[in-house]
């Protein structure tokens, strides 16, 4: 199949050559036409094994510019080849074509090679499908609120959110969950590296080259949409690359939850030690003075020290019982699935028509190319014919 | 008819192009091909010759009598029997040794004001 495609590549850019080779003099042409047709060839066969189609498109891109410099080199040169100037003026006046037909003539000429060369080129690109994954992303604030109105507050509007967010998709922590579980290194490795596994930071940097994120105007949602030459692959790597940032931010909300918890445990046990002591401190005042329980004993300025401590006592109760509940409601929030962090909203799914090249437009614009450049050419060519004619006739009426 | 004497100096400097296909040469029989990928070896792969450029050259580098077309063939079950192969003149080898000198001297006055360090001079062909 490959090979099918490498030949009938390699014969659509050779007969495409062939018929260019004729902007070069007909005498040029007939002593190296089958020289340059044949290196052509040969820069065919090593650019398809470089890069396949891409490697052809290059090639072409090189080609062109060469063949049009040095085809208007050679038209020089055989003209200055003439013995004289009045055989050149003698040839000239042999040129009887009104400048209207020549530009006609100019311009059909160029029009097609430009449009036959963009239409080349166009179908010589390599296909590229795009995937694109939806998903809703929340920032940790939600199911993470610690109370504390102010970072709450500056959590919810993090104006940087978005960005690290994009960063973070294509970063290490995402990206190398994404190529080990779709075993990206050998795949590649095969495509791009000879057959030979790609290292994990090559693959990376192609999977980047590959991959575009963009937010959604006015909503939560970031579309991740990769590329690739094959349209399964592209819908493979999107749909990995959103559940590997979902498992990311899960495992991140787990990590900080968990954390959270154990300084309010911390907490918890300190203020408990606290609590003891003050209740120790409390009973040996109460018996210093004398306190009974039953609420009989009026307060008195000596009793003072007790009933300050003892409302002390009071206010840290109730501050423990409160971190009490807020550890609970903690260990509720863990237990909790994390995954409202990131939803996939739309999963990818294959392209039905490659989104590159686009060949409609691609030929489009060669047809105006064509149109800009052909006026322009046959314009001069017509410019030149008719001063050739006007000097003629002057000569011709001198004589 | 006898061929008039040619200075070296006198064709001197060298377009690029021209000095790539004569360094190229210098190595012994070429064809196209092989001209255009050892100029993209001794460059790294910055300068790829296209065919018209490389043809354009080699013609006239054929009319200046600074290369000719070699008449042997190679073994046709060792490669394409079409392929056209040339080989220095010994005109041509005279040039292409003036030119080298010239960039050797370049080279040393670029040296003396300090402009590169040793390494350029020893990546010189031995030719200089």
């Amino acid at each position: 199949m490959k090979n099918n495609s490498a030949s009938q590549s390699f014969s659509v850019s050779q007969r495409i050559y062939a018929c260019l080779l004729r902007a070069y003099p007909r005498r040029h042409r007939a002593e190296y036409g089958a020289a340059m047709a044949q290196l052509f060839r040969d820069q065919c066969r090593d650019a398809w094994n470089e890069s396949r189609g891409w490697g052809l498109a290059k090639l072409w891109l090189r080609v062109l510019p060469d063949l049009v410099n040095t085809s208007i080199m050679e038209r020089l040169a055989a003209l200055n080849e003439r013995k004289s100037m009045s055989d050149k003026l003698a040839g000239l006046s042999s040129f009887q074509t009104p400048p209207a037909k020549v530009f006609f003539k100019v311009f059909v000429t160029v029009f097609l090679i430009v449009l036959i060369v963009n239409v080349a080129i166009t179908f010589l690109l390599p296909e590229s499908y795009a995937s694109t994954c939806r998903i809703k992303v929340e920032n940790d604030a939600v199911g993470g609120f610690n109370g504390n109105t102010i970072t709450d507050a500056m959590k919810l509007s993090d104006p940087y959110f978005i960005q690290t967010t994009f960063e973070i998709m294509q970063s290490q922590l995402v990206l190398s969950n994404v190529i080990a579980s779709l075993d990206l290194n050998t795949r590649w490795g095969k495509k791009y590296n000879n057959g030979g596994p790609l290292q994990t930071e090559e693959t990376m940097k192609l999977l980047r080259q590959r991959l575009q994120l963009a937010p959604v105007r006015n909503t939560k949602l970031v579309s991740i949409t990769v590329y690739s030459d094959d349209k399964n692959e592209a819908a493979q790597i999107a749909n990995a690359i959103a559940e590997s940032y979902r498992d990311y931010r899960v495992h991140l909300r787990a990590e900080l939850a968990f954390t959270d918890l154990k300084v309010l445990q911390e907490q918890y046990r300190s203020e408990e030690k606290q609590i003891g002591q003050i209740q120790g401190a409390l009973d040996s005042l109460r018996q210093q003075f004398k306190i009974t329980d039953d609420g009989s004993h009026n307060q008195s300025p000596q009793d003072k020290p007790y009933w300050d401590e003892k409302n002390r006592l009071t206010s840290m109760q109730e501050a423990h019982q409160l971190l009490a509940a807020k550890i609970e409601a903690e260990k509720i929030n863990m237990q909790v699935p994390q995954s409202v962090l990131v939803q996939v909203a739309d999963r990818a799914e294959p392209g039905h028509a490659p989104v590159k090249p686009n060949k409609p437009l691609n030929i489009v614009l060669g047809a105006f190319e064509g149109i800009l450049a052909a006026s322009v050419l046959g314009a001069i060519a017509a410019l030149i014919v008719f001063q050739i004619r006007k000097r003629n006739q002057r000569q011709n009426a001198t004589a | 008819m006898a061929n008039p004497k040619i200075e070296p100096e006198s064709l001197l400097p060298l377009t690029p192009a021209v000095f790539h296909v004569l360094l190229a040469l210098a190595g012994g029989e070429r064809h196209g091909y092989a001209i255009m990928q050892e100029v993209a070896e001794h460059t790294d792969g910055r300068i790829k010759m296209g065919p018209g450029t490389l043809y354009g050259t080699v013609k006239r580098l054929l009319a200046a009598r600074l290369i000719e077309e070699s008449a042997e063939r190679p073994d046709s079950a060792l490669d394409d029997e079409r392929r056209r192969y040339y080989r220095l003149s010994a005109v041509g080898e005279q040039v292409v040794k003036a030119e080298a000198r010239r960039y050797a001297d370049m080279v040393a006055i670029a040296r003396g004001k300090k402009l590169i360090g040793k390494a350029a001079m020893l990546a010189l062909p031995e030719s200089c």
